[in-house]
C-alpha cells in the first residue's frame, strides 16, 4: 500500500483566494440580516447563506488545519443554525458579534496570506459568539400568516420545510405569482449546455427561487428524472419557459389566486438596496471562472510585448528587402494580418485583467455601516453600478479615493438628524455612488450627497483668500494640499479632508477627471472620470541636469558606470565619445544636451552613470546624473498631438503631483541624429580602443 | 478506468479531494458544485464513485444520497460523504439512507485514499 505524497498545504493559495470570496459573501449577507432586523423582518434566505459560507469557512479551514478560524467559524455557524430553524429572525444584538467574528476571521486570513501564522482567537470572542446561542435560542419562532393556499402535488409538499411553505405563501399574499416549472435534463440538452446550473442561473434573474427538487419515476409522471422549481416571479411563463430550454419545460401556477403579471403590482416588498440584492451564489462565485494572480496576466502582456518587438524588426527586415528588390508582397500581406493578430491579442490579454466595479465596491456598505455606528448619523449608501467593468490595475488605484469620498461625504457632509429634521429634510441621508461606461475607453463615476453643500465663503475663510466663482475654483481650493486638515469635522466647510490626495489618484495617476457640483444645503456631487485601462511599466527612475525622467526596465540592456577618466574621443569624429564597455566601446551620448537642458549651476553634466539601450540593435550608451530607483509606474500616453514627441513615450506620476517625462530612449537618439552619427565611427570601435 | 463523481460547492474541497485520490492509479475525475448538479450527471452517465458533501444550496448530500438509492440503476454506487458536520446524528442519518462511508473535514489523504480504494476493489468484486 503506497501513502500518499499529497500535502494539503499545497492548497492553502486557493483556501486564502476562496475564503476570501465567502468572507466576501458573508458580510453581503449579514448586511442583509441586519437590514432586515432594523425592519423588524425576518431574512431567511440571508441567514441560510451566511450560515453556508461560513460552514464552508470552516470545513476548508479545518483542512490546512487553521484553527483559531474552525473555532470562530464554528461558534457563529452555531448561533445561525439556531436562527435558521427560527425562520431566518435573528435578534438585533447578535448582529454586532457577527461582525466582529467576520472581521476576526478576515484578519486571520490576511495574516496567512502575509505569510504569518494565524493569530489565537482573540479572549472573549468565543464567549461572545456562545452566548449568542441563548439569545437566538429566546427568540419568538415566526408568526405564521398562512393567507395563501398552495395548490402542490402531495409528494413534492411533503419535501417542503414549514418555512419554505412560508415564503411561498407570504410572496404569492404580496402580489408575486407563486409558480412551479419543470425541466427535463438530457444528454443533447447538457451537450447543448442547457443543464440544470446554467436554468438555475437563468431562471435567478426572473424569479426567486424557492426550492429545488429532483423528481423521478412515478412522481416525475414515469418518466425519466425532472427538476422542479418552486418560483416566486413577476416574469411572464413564456419567458421562464425560455429560460429553461422551452419544451419539454412547463409550468403551473401554485395558486389559483394571483393573475399572469399585473401591470401594477401592488404591495411589492421594499426593495434592498443595490449591493444587497441577492444574486444566485453560483453565479457569483462564478461556474466557469477562473481566478488568476494579476502578475501572471502582466507576465502574459510581457511576452506579448517582446513578440510586438520582435515583429518591428521583421517590419525592418521584410522593408529592407523590399528595398532589395526582392518580391515580399506576400510576406508583407503576412505582416500586416500578423500586426492585427498582436493587437488582437493585446486586447484580449487586457480585457482579462477587468473586473466589475460591483465587486472591487463590494465593501462600501460595510465602511458606511461603521460610519454609522462612528457618527451616529443616519446613512443610506445607494450603489448603482450595474455590470461595469474596469482594470484591476485601474480599481486597485480607484477604491482608495471612493473610500475617500464617501466617507467625506457621510463625515462632514451629511447634517446630523437633528439638523436634518430642521431644514425639513428626511432624517437619514443619502449617499448615492453610480457609475456607467462613458466615452469610448472611459468610466464616468459620481459620488452625490444630500446634505448641507460646500459653503464657498467658509472655505475661502479657512483658506485665506478671496471666495471661488466657480465649481472648478472652488475644486481648486479644496484639493490645495493639507487644506482644511485640522477642524474639517466642524460644520463650516462640508468636505475638504484629503481631497488633494483624491485629485492626485485621479488626475495625476490615472490620468482621468474631476469635477465638483454643489447646492447650499442641498448636496455635493463629485463627477470622475476615469480611463478604463491603464499600462503599467516597471521603471528606472534617473535625474538628468535636475530633473526627474523615467525608463522602462525592458528598454535598457545593461546600467554601466561612468568613469570620466577612460572615455575616449576618437580623432576625426568631432563631438564623438566612446565609452568602454566589457572590453568593447559603446558610443556615449549626452542626454542632456539631447534634451537641450541648460544647468542652472552652470557646470558640465558629470554624466556618472549611463543608460545602455540598442538602436537599430547597435548598442548606445546614454549618460546620466544618478539613478533614483526603480519603480512600477503608471504610463499615460501624451495625448495632444502637439506635445506627442518622439523619444517621449508618455507621462507618470511619481507620487509627488509633477508629471515625468518617461522616455523612450533609442526612439530619442534617432529622432535627434544622435544615433547616426557615433555609429558610423563606432564601427571601428574596436579599433579606436 | 473507474468515473469518480466529486460534488462540493467549493472548488477548493473538489480539489482537494481530486488530489488526495490521484494515487489511486487509472481513476478520472468530474466535479459537480451542486446537489442538482450531481443529479443530473448521475441520470445521464454512470459513476463507478460519488464523493459528496452534505451541506450544499438547493438540496444537500442527503436528498441527493435519497435519489441515488431510490434509482435501481444506481443501487450499488459506492459513496463516500465528506463533511465539517461530524456530529453523531448526521452520521447516523448518512448511513440510514444509504451512503457507504462517512468522512468528517479534516481528513487525511491517505485516509480518503484508502476508503475509495477498499470501495471501488469491493465493487470490482
Amino acid at each position: 500500500m503506497t501513502g500518499s505524497s499529497v500535502d494539503l498545504a499545497d492548497f492553502l493559495p486557493a483556501y486564502l483566494a476562496e475564503a476570501e470570496e465567502l468572507l466576501g459573501a458573508a458580510h453581503r449577507h449579514l448586511l442583509a440580516v441586519e437590514t432586515s432586523v432594523r425592519r423588524g423582518l425576518a431574512h431567511p434566505r440571508a441567514v441560510r447563506e451566511l450560515f453556508r459560507a461560513l460552514h464552508t469557512i470552516k470545513g476548508l479551514s479545518a483542512m490546512v488545519d487553521v484553527e483559531p478560524i474552525v473555532a470562530i467559524a464554528h461558534w457563529m455557524e452555531t448561533s445561525l443554525r439556531h436562527a435558521d430553524r427560527a425562520g431566518g429572525r435573528l435578534p438585533e444584538p447578535s448582529v454586532e458579534p457577527l461582525m466582529e467574528g467576520l472581521r476576526e476571521i478576515e484578519q486571520r486570513v490576511r495574516q496567512l496570506a502575509a505569510g504569518k501564522q494565524a493569530a489565537p482567537v482573540p479572549a472573549g470572542l468565543l464567549e461572545r459568539l456562545e452566548a449568542l446561542e441563548s439569545i437566538v435560542l429566546g427568540t419568538a419562532p415566526a408568526q405564521k400568516p398562512a393567507p395563501a393556499v398552495l395548490e402542490l402535488d402531495a409528494a413534492i409538499a411533503a419535501r417542503l420545510s414549514a418555512a419554505e411553505k412560508e415564503q411561498l405563501t407570504t410572496g404569492a399574499a404580496a402580489g408575486r405569482r407563486a409558480v412551479r416549472l419543470d425541466f427535463v435534463p438530457s444528454a443533447e440538452r447538457a451537450a447543448a449546455g442547457v443543464t440544470i446550473n446554467s436554468v438555475r442561473d437563468r431562471v435567478a434573474k426572473l424569479a426567486e427561487t424557492v426550492k429545488v427538487l429532483p423528481l423521478s419515476g412515478p412522481a416525475a409522471g414515469g418518466g425519466s428524472l425532472t427538476f422542479v422549481l418552486l418560483l416566486l416571479t413577476d416574469a411572464t411563463d413564456a419567458a421562464l419557459l425560455e429560460a429553461a430550454g422551452g419544451e419539454p419545460a412547463s409550468m403551473r401556477a401554485l395558486t389559483g389566486a394571483a393573475p399572469e403579471p399585473a401591470q401594477a403590482v401592488p404591495a411589492a416588498p421594499e426593495p434592498e438596496p443595490a449591493l444587497l440584492e441577492e444574486e444566485p451564489e453560483e453565479q457569483r462565485r462564478g461556474a466557469g471562472t477562473l481566478r488568476v494572480e494579476v502578475s501572471r496576466l502582466d507576465e502574459a502582456l510581457e511576452r506579448l510585448a517582446a513578440l510586438v518587438v520582435n515583429r518591428s524588426r521583421l517590419t525592418r527586415a521584410v522593408a529592407a528587402l523590399t528595398a532589395a528588390g526582392a518580391p515580399t508582397r506576400e510576406l508583407t500581406a503576412i505582416l500586416q494580418e500578423n500586426g492585427r493578430q498582436l493587437r488582437d491579442m493585446r486586447a484580449a490579454i487586457i480585457r482579462l485583467r477587468m473586473v466589475r466595479v460591483g465587486d472591487v465596491l463590494e465593501r462600501l456598505p460595510l465602511l458606511v455601516r461603521g460610519l454609522r455606528r462612528s457618527t451616529g448619523k443616519a446613512v443610506r449608501l445607494e450603489l448603482d453600478v450595474g455590470d461595469a467593468e474596469l482594470d484591476k490595475a485601474v480599481a486597485d488605484r480607484l477604491l482608495p479615493a471612493l473610500v475617500h469620498l464617501v466617507r467625506n461625504a457621510v463625515d462632514h457632509a451629511l447634517e446630523s438628524p437633528d439638523e436634518r429634521r430642521a431644514a425639513g429634510k428626511p432624517e437619514e441621508g443619502v449617499v448615492r455612488l453610480a457609475c456607467h461606461a462613458g466615452a469610448s475607453g472611459l468610466l464616468d463615476i459620481s459620488v452625490a450627497d444630500d446634505g448641507r453643500g460646500v459653503d464657498a465663503r467658509a472655505v475661502a475663510a479657512r483658506a485665506g483668500g478671496p471666495v471661488p466663482q466657480t465649481p472648478d475654483a472652488l475644486l481648486e481650493v479644496l484639493c490645495r494640499p493639507g487644506f482644511s486638515t485640522r477642524d474639517a469635522a466642524t460644520a463650516t466647510s462640508g468636505r475638504g479632508m484629503g481631497m488633494d490626495i483624491v485629485r492626485r489618484i485621479i488626475v495625476d495617476q490615472l490620468g482621468g477627471e474631476l469635477a465638483l457640483e454643489t447646492r447650499p444645503g442641498a448636496g455635493t456631487t463629485f463627477r470622475l472620470r476615469v480611463p478604463l485601462t491603464i499600462t503599467l511599466v516597471d521603471a528606472f527612475v534617473f535625474e538628468c541636469a535636475g530633473l526627474r525622467y523615467a525608463v522602462a526596465v525592458g528598454s535598457v540592456d545593461e546600467l554601466i558606470d561612468v568613469d570620466p577618466a577612460r572615455l575616449v574621443r576618437p580623432a576625426g569624429a568631432s563631438g564623438v565619445v566612446l565609452v568602454e564597455r566589457r572590453g568593447s566601446a559603446v558610443p556615449l551620448l549626452s542626454l542632456e544636451s539631447l534634451l537641450e537642458l541648460e544647468r542652472r549651476d552652470g557646470q558640465e553634466g558629470r554624466g556618472t552613470k549611463a543608460l545602455i539601450v540598442r538602436q537599430r540593435g547597435e548598442p548606445v550608451a546614454f549618460a546620466v546624473d544618478r539613478l533614483v530607483c526603480q519603480q512600477e509606474i503608471v504610463l499615460r500616453p501624451l495625448e495632444d498631438p502637439l506635445v506627442r514627441v518622439s523619444g517621449v513615450a508618455g507621462a507618470t506620476d511619481l507620487g509627488d503631483g509633477q508629471p515625468t517625462l518617461v522616455l523612450d530612449l533609442a526612439a530619442l537618439g534617432l529622432a535627434r541624429g544622435g544615433g547616426r552619427r557615433p555609429a558610423e565611427p563606432g564601427r571601428g570601435r574596436e579599433r579606436a580602443t | 478506468m473507474p468515473e469518480v463523481l466529486v460534488v462540493d460547492d467549493s472548488k477548493v474541497m473538489r480539489d482537494m479531494v481530486v488530489a488526495c485520490l490521484r494515487p489511486y492509479p487509472g481513476l478520472t475525475f468530474t466535479h459537480a458544485s451542486s446537489g442538482l448538479e450531481a443529479i443530473e450527471r448521475l441520470s445521464l452517465q454512470p459513476y463507478d464513485l460519488l464523493v459528496l458533501d452534505l451541506n450544499m444550496p438547493d438540496i444537500g448530500g442527503i436528498e441527493v444520497v435519497e435519489f441515488v438509492r431510490g434509482q435501481d440503476r444506481l443501487k450499488n454506487l459506492p459513496i463516500i460523504i465528506v463533511t465539517t458536520r461530524g456530529d453523531e446524528a448526521s452520521r447516523a442519518r448518512a448511513l440510514a439512507v444509504g451512503a457507504n462511508r462517512f468522512m468528517t473535514k479534516p481528513f487525511t489523504p491517505d485516509a480518503i485514499l484508502s476508503e475509495a480504494r477498499g470501495l471501488l476493489e469491493e465493487k470490482r468484486g
